[in-house]
């Protein structure tokens, strides 16, 4: 790797060693495996990412610590999902108060989520495979609407290939998921819609909806994705990911394997017209199921 | 409990969880030392120690231990 050209990324790594050696074992892992491509990309979020949080006054040690603390949550909620063979949280109620209308908590995890989405190979191979899908339809896309877009790291992806030619509404619960977005998409063609989605109706149909990591966040799946099927036009196509045995302090719907999400996925209307999923270790299957490592599920969705 | 008691157990423990017989843990060992002692192991090392000792961490426990002697200075202070 280019030393100078990588030097935030060494950086994180470094702090990430001294302050965490446990996790700083996976991420060292994790680096290895990438190639060029990656880090030219990487390099080209981070020098985006460290401007805004130098606009807001903020140092990049600072989301290290975001980072740091998600991971200390994600270790406790894994902790009792072990114990219990469930997430804590059970009632979108619940996780409202505690995470989407706390903007402290929402801070961290959304800093810490961002910078987990060039940290973790699982989550850019799958950030690949959406960039794959949206350049294969980018050309059908007039109406593009993001569920749960959080960091906003998807739209953007979605705005640069699309030519920022469509038209892009982005949904989100949580005023500070739709602040961090409007920081990291600078485009001012999107329409930030500060919504429940179930209460979100629009004028119009969408031809591509992506929805990352939301399904587990709710109660009823089956009725989230139907009521995505009602907002997407008869020819449209839904993105979706979702993971499998994931203990978050957000996540309330436990999907055991992949086939537990196509089950939600064709009783809410869908067929499955592509998928790609894959484990959040880089370890043989067997050991994968052993440690009941999670998975993460991504579907192009179409109207059955 | 006695600490060496604990320890002991801890070994057990350990090369149970990550399949490693020849394990020797002393108090100065560190996640250095133990090749498959990381972030995914862990989780699943606390919640067999919990089981074994019948004892539950805080958040900031599970993250604080540097080495062996920490955690088992810590399991003695609950018991
Ligand atoms: C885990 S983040 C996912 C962020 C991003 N899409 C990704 O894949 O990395 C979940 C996001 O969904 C939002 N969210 C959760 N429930 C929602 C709902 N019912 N309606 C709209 N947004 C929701 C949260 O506020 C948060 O920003």
């Amino acid at each position: 790797m280019n030393q100078e050209q990588n030097s935030t990324m060494n950086y994180i790594v470094d702090q990430i060693t001294v302050k965490n050696q446990l996790h700083s074992k996976k991420i060292i892992k994790n680096l290895a495996k990438f190639d060029e491509a990656y880090f030219n990309r990487a390099n080209d979020f981070l020098k985006r990412y460290v401007t805004l949080l130098q606009n807001e006054g903020k140092t990049l040690d600072y989301s290290i610590d975001c980072y740091l603390q998600m991971i200390a949550d994600v270790n406790y909620e894994s902790v009792q999902f072990f114990q219990t063979g469930e997430y804590t949280s059970k009632s979108f109620d619940e996780v409202n108060q505690r995470v989407y209308n706390n903007p402290n908590v929402m801070e961290y995890y959304m800093h810490g989520l961002l910078l987990s989405q060039f940290l973790w190979t699982h989550h850019y191979d799958i950030l690949l495979y959406f960039n794959k899908i949206i350049n294969q339809n980018a050309a059908h896309i007039n109406n593009y609407l993001e569920v749960g877009g959080g960091h906003g790291l998807y739209i953007s992806e979605a705005i640069g290939i699309t030519g920022a030619k469509a038209n892009y509404d982005l949904v989100d619960i949580s005023k500070s998921s739709l602040d961090i977005a409007k920081r990291m998409i600078s485009n001012d063609k999107v329409n930030y819609i500060l919504s429940d989605v179930f209460e979100y109706f629009p004028e119009h149909k969408y031809d591509f909806i992506t929805m990352g990591e939301v399904l587990e966040h709710v109660e009823d799946p089956v009725a989230l994705l139907k009521k995505l099927n009602s907002l997407l036009s008869d020819n449209g196509k839904l993105f979706i990911t979702t993971p499998t045995n994931a203990p978050a302090i957000d996540h309330i719907f436990l999907f055991r394997n992949a086939d537990d999400i196509r089950k939600v996925i064709h009783e809410a209307g869908f067929n499955i017209e592509n998928e790609f999923s894959i484990y959040s270790e880089d370890m043989p299957a067997e050991k994968a199921e052993k440690y009941k490592v999670s998975m993460m599920y991504a579907g192009v969705l179409v109207k059955k | 409990m006695e600490r060496n008691e604990i320890l002991k157990q801890v070994n057990a423990i350990f090369v149970d969880i990550l399949d490693n017989e020849s394990l020797v843990l002393t108090d100065s060992t560190t996640a250095n030392d133990v090749e498959d002692w990381d972030s995914l192991t862990h989780i699943h090392l606390v919640v067999a120690i919990e089981k074994g000792f019948a004892i539950r961490f805080s958040s900031q426990e599970i993250q604080s231990w540097n080495n062996i002697g920490e955690l088992v200075d810590c399991i003695a202070s609950k018991k």
